[in-house]
């Protein structure tokens, strides 16, 4: 059976991570499982970690006045959920497992103050959210776009 | 000449497909338009929606933007409309023999690449993989969800739709196409992709493509401009040293990726 070591080191947000820098998060991750409609995170609640999808989908949701749920985007497997979550933080939208959801959840004041200590894991870790949240931002600025109306 | 449209059918929200009626065989290729004419109101380029080998009726997926396509679709089944064509470059089918095919529609785009898709699906054992991905704007905009939904159940294709926002009666992928472009089990090497949609999408999704690792001349597109005369003469549909009624409106990316990044042409 592998360990959660291993497991971790095959998720593509922690790819190519060094070994000794994944053995100093496996203290900060737990492997959770999520039934199918259960939150992940809901709008407004104060956020303790940051998730690495493994398996499933998440909707990233909304509703609007009159109380009709809008999903912005889903999160596939290899997604990491709460990018700005790597600090204590309040979500800003609800996140829905679409069907069973499995995912490494990496407490924030565990990998914070690792990443504080350890200056090359803080790299790390930060040079992949900024990518992440890259490829994000330039997801949300083509839809913006609404270039089908 | 005069075609009587045999059945007129609402796709989705202003949006509509014609079968017309030609007295004779009607013969096209994959990619090509023709000039739909409402009579005492004006003509428009529509790309031919349906299957190039039916020749006994002619399939036009129109949108309802201005006033002529407003004269025609006020136009019903048993009417006349005025037909020109077809006209234009077609889908690199022959190049894509052998090779992967990979189509990305977003919105109404997929009415042009369909001739593309069902010749290739006549024709399945010539090409390899054959991977469909099709953006739309929300569930309802999906447009012929009945023929995608069955392609979807074949064995032999690979088809993957995704929609920029939904409620909560959509299971599917929310997000942009050119995420799925992204997630897409291709091989660059053995690659042939066909690109219709808004130009923006079509840019955005070369761009993920040639980071996939396809070369821009392994990528075609068909363009949309003001077309009138459908030969090349009166040059409303100048892109460069080309006119898109002419030369395009399906392109090999490299040969006009330059053009699309300068503004106004």
């Amino acid at each position: 059976m592998e360990d959660l070591e291993s497991i971790l080191q095959k998720h593509s947000f922690l790819a190519d991570l060094r070994p000794e820098h994944v053995k100093l998060i496996v203290g900060c991750a737990k492997n959770l499982r999520f039934r199918p409609g259960e939150f992940l995170a809901r709008e407004g609640q104060k956020e303790a970690c940051m998730y690495l999808i493994r398996r499933g989908t998440v909707a990233i949701e909304t509703h609007a006045p009159n109380g009709e749920t809008i999903c912005i985007e889903t999160l596939m497997p290899g997604d990491v959920l709460g990018i700005s979550w790597v600090t204590p933080a309040t979500a800003h939208f609800d996140c829905r497992a679409r069907d069973t959801v499995i995912a490494f959840s990496l407490d924030h004041d565990c990998l914070d103050r690792k990443m504080r200590e350890d200056a090359a894991l803080g790299y790390a870790i930060t040079s992949r959210l900024l990518d992440n949240t890259y490829q994000r931002l330039s997801r949300l600025r083509l839809q913006q776009l609404d270039v089908y109306r | 000449m005069p075609m009587r449209i045999g059945r007129a059918g609402h796709d989705i929200d202003g949006v509509f497909t014609w079968a017309l009626e030609p007295s004779a065989p009607f013969a096209f290729e994959p990619g090509q338009f023709n000039m739909l004419y409402a009579h005492g109101v004006g003509e428009v380029p529509i790309s031919i929606s349906g299957d190039p080998n039916d020749f006994s009726s002619l399939h036009h997926t129109i949108r309802v933007v201005g006033n002529v396509t407003e004269a025609l679709a006020a136009l019903e089944a048993g009417d006349e409309v005025g037909v020109r064509g077809p006209f234009g470059s077609t889908w690199p089918l022959a190049e894509a023999s052998g090779q992967d095919v990979l189509f990305v529609a977003g919105g109404l785009g997929l009415a042009p690449l369909r001739p593309a898709i069902l010749s290739v699906l006549t024709r399945r054992s010539e090409f390899g993989q054959v991977t469909i991905i099709y953006g739309a704007r929300s569930p309802t905009d999906i447009l012929f969800r009945a023929e995608l939904e069955r392609w979807r159940g074949r064995f032999d294709v690979t088809l993957e739709a995704i929609v920029d926002h939904s409620g909560t009666d959509w299971y599917g992928p929310v997000g942009v196409v050119t995420r799925l472009v992204a997630e897409a089990e291709i091989e660059p090497e053995y690659c042939v992709a066909m690109l219709c949609g808004p130009e923006i999408m079509m840019r955005f999704t070369a761009r993920e493509l040639e980071q996939r690792g396809l070369e821009p001349s392994q990528i075609w597109v068909s363009l949309e401009r003001s077309m009138k005369c459908g030969v090349g003469l009166c040059g409303h549909c100048q892109l460069g040293g080309t006119f898109v009624c002419k030369d395009g409106p399906v392109y090999r990316y490299d040969r006009v990726a330059s053009k699309l990044l300068l503004r106004g042409l």
